[in-house]
């Protein structure tokens, strides 16, 4: 059977799986919502600040409510992973006559699609909140396959530690990982307002370039100085975690 | 062709890592169309050796052929070959039974109609239509076992692996899944069962390996691992009418039943004999008719047939009951990431 093929129905079946449960559809949605409502109207004025880069501050937030969501997926990827290592179902898919490849392809599918369809709706609700995109179309595009991108490389770091620890406590901890991740970044703050040790750790975050690429196409438009950093940053993490959990994932299922 | 073995295990050793050695050197093979046992107690090595059968885990050393294929060279086609049904049952829950079912098909090369019949097929011979279309955690134990034992004959393979395929069952259940393994031998299935249930290997299989330690320490039918046992046992107690002395009828009785020549040991004690002999079936009629012939009456009388656990007792000097369950190498590889020691 051809390797395509196989990947394609593991993927409907891990999509399957992920549907099946709609807290685990709804809830990063909702959080994401959330988010605009509790942090959106009381910091507006921080716009007011000197050296604000936008005055919309829901437009600033967006770029953030996406990486966050984003990030935090990867945890419920790796565990939905995981519970198939633990309930056997995994074996049986090793026992099949497949390429392991697909496999983890199946995995890595949903992951992007997850992804896709929370910046989809986190998209729409930001327009709905009066957001307009500086980028335009293809901006709104642009940051869609991007988060979409990211979504792959946030579940990949978390399959790396649900399959080097084989613990669902520690891969559901995953978010202690991905926390300063998406938190020591200019999530709230222009990096000009910052100071200190935290603005050194924002300066060696990758996330944070992926951020500042995503909110530069949202609040200034095509401005490819803060944008390229962000794909490159975007494209290392892809290429670095992509390679760790392909590597560990034969290593395992060999 | 027909006469290679479609398992063929020589010299085979697991040592995982951090030392454990699981399985120590064994060789045996299995016929084609056999239905061939590994029995013996938690720990023994049996799922360790199943596992590296149906290329889940890679062997120390040693030589393992199944259907016809080498485990390091052509594990692929081992995979297309066997069917293996674990003892951890790994189902998709969320899944309907019929969706699970169909899918695995589609991974073994069915296309999604041949899939869809040969899961109709399948499920009706279990007993499981009427509930094809519920998702599969919603299923009982038995339920879940017998899905999964389809699940691993959706390809059709000419080899069954069973890891104790009846552990947790309920008695009804377990007789069921006994007879659809019977059926499915019938029809020119190869099955290899590991068990730790004496009753399950004395019923379901042709020949056994008794495994201990990660070693092979007997081999047979069960038939004639029991026979090297030693022959039934008989135990008779007499009645006391008061007519006699107590242990009269045992002294009249001992001396007529030593004659015959289907026995090969007698000994009394007060009113009752104990008599080994080689046909316990055979014997009873003949020596009820014999003591009834010289008025000696009998009160009651047992036979107890050696079991497989007088065998396994026999060449390892444990019964398997008194072992101390320490769980399968699964609950083992667990045990540091719940925060316990390995035992």
């Amino acid at each position: 059977m051809s390797i395509l093929r196989e990947t394609y129905y593991l993927y409907i079946r891990n999509l399957k799986v992920w549907i099946a449960q709609p807290m685990a559809v709804i809830s990063p949605i909702l959080t994401a919502a959330l988010m605009f409502l509790v942090m959106g109207a009381p910091l507006r004025g921080v716009t007011q600040l000197p050296g604000f880069p936008s005055d919309d501050y829901n437009a600033y937030l967006t770029g953030m409510i996406i990486v966050m969501t984003i990030v935090f997926g990867g945890g419920d990827v790796a565990m939905a992973a995981l519970t198939d290592i633990l309930s056997g179902y995994f074996d049986k898919l090793l026992l099949a006559p497949i390429n392991r490849f697909s496999i983890l392809m199946g995995i890595l599918l949903v992951a992007g699609t997850r992804a896709l369809s929370q910046v989809v709706v986190i998209v729409l609700i930001a327009t709905l909140l009066g957001v307009t995109f500086q980028g335009g179309l293809l901006g709104i595009a642009v940051v869609i396959v991007a988060a979409t991108a990211f979504g792959i490389a946030s579940a990949c770091l978390g399959l790396i530690i649900a399959l080097k620890t084989k613990s669902p406590q520690v891969t559901m901890s995953t978010w202690l990982l991905f926390m300063p991740l998406a938190f020591l970044t200019t999530a709230f703050m222009p990096k000009e307002l910052l100071s200190g040790w935290f603005k050194v750790a924002v300066t060696i975050n990758p996330v944070e370039y992926v951020l500042v690429g995503l909110r530069t196409i949202i609040i200034q438009g095509w401005q490819w100085e803060t944008i390229l950093p962000g794909l490159w940053a975007l494209l290392a993490m892809m290429a670095v975690m992509g390679a760790l959990t392909t590597w560990l994932f034969r290593r395992e299922t060999a | 062709m027909t006469d290679e073995p479609i398992v063929d295990v020589q010299k085979l050793v697991k040592v995982y890592p951090g030392g454990t050695r699981a399985v120590s050197d064994i060789n045996f093979t299995v016929a084609r169309g056999e239905f061939f046992g590994f029995l013996g107690p938690n720990g023994a090595g049996k799922t360790t050796t199943m596992k590296i059968l149906a290329t889940l885990l890679r062997k120390s050393s040693g030589r393992a052929i199944v259907a016809g294929y080498d485990v390091d060279r052509d594990p692929m086609s081992i995979r297309r070959s066997i069917g293996f049904a674990m003892q951890e049952v790994g189902l998709d829950d969320l899944a309907p039974g019929l969706d699970f079912l169909v899918l695995q098909g589609v991974l073994y090369g069915l296309s999604r109609r041949e899939a869809r019949s040969r899961a109709a097929e399948l499920l009706e011979l279990v007993g499981l239509t009427s509930v094809a279309g519920r998702k599969v955690g919603t299923y009982s134990g038995g339920m879940r076992r017998r899905v999964d034992l389809v699940a691993a004959l959706m390809h059709n393979p000419p080899l069954l692996f069973l890891d104790e395929p009846t552990t947790g069952l309920d008695p009804q259940s377990r007789l069921a899944l006994w007879e659809y393994l019977e059926l499915l031998n019938g029809r020119g299935v190869t099955i290899f069962l590991t068990t730790q249930m004496m009753e399950e290997a004395d019923r379901l299989c042709q020949r056994i390996a008794i495994i201990d330690e990660g070693q092979i320490v007997a081999e047979g039918s069960p038939r004639s691992l029991k026979e090297e046992v030693g022959g039934d046992v008989i135990r008779t107690t007499f009645g006391s009418d008061g007519r006699e002395e107590e242990g009269a009828y045992s002294e009249r009785a001992e001396p007529l039943v030593k004659e015959r020549d289907y026995v090969t040991a007698v000994s009394s004690a007060g009113n009752s004999l104990t008599i080994t002999v080689r046909d316990g079936s055979a014997a009873v009629p003949d020596l009820l008719r014999l003591l009834n012939e010289n008025s000696i009456p009998v009160a009651n009388l047992s036979m107890a047939s050696p079991t497989l656990d007088d065998v396994f007792l026999k060449y390892t000097g444990r019964t398997i009951r008194a072992e101390e369950a320490t769980g399968d190498e699964t609950e083992q590889a667990m045990r540091p990431w719940l925060g316990l020691k390995r035992r």
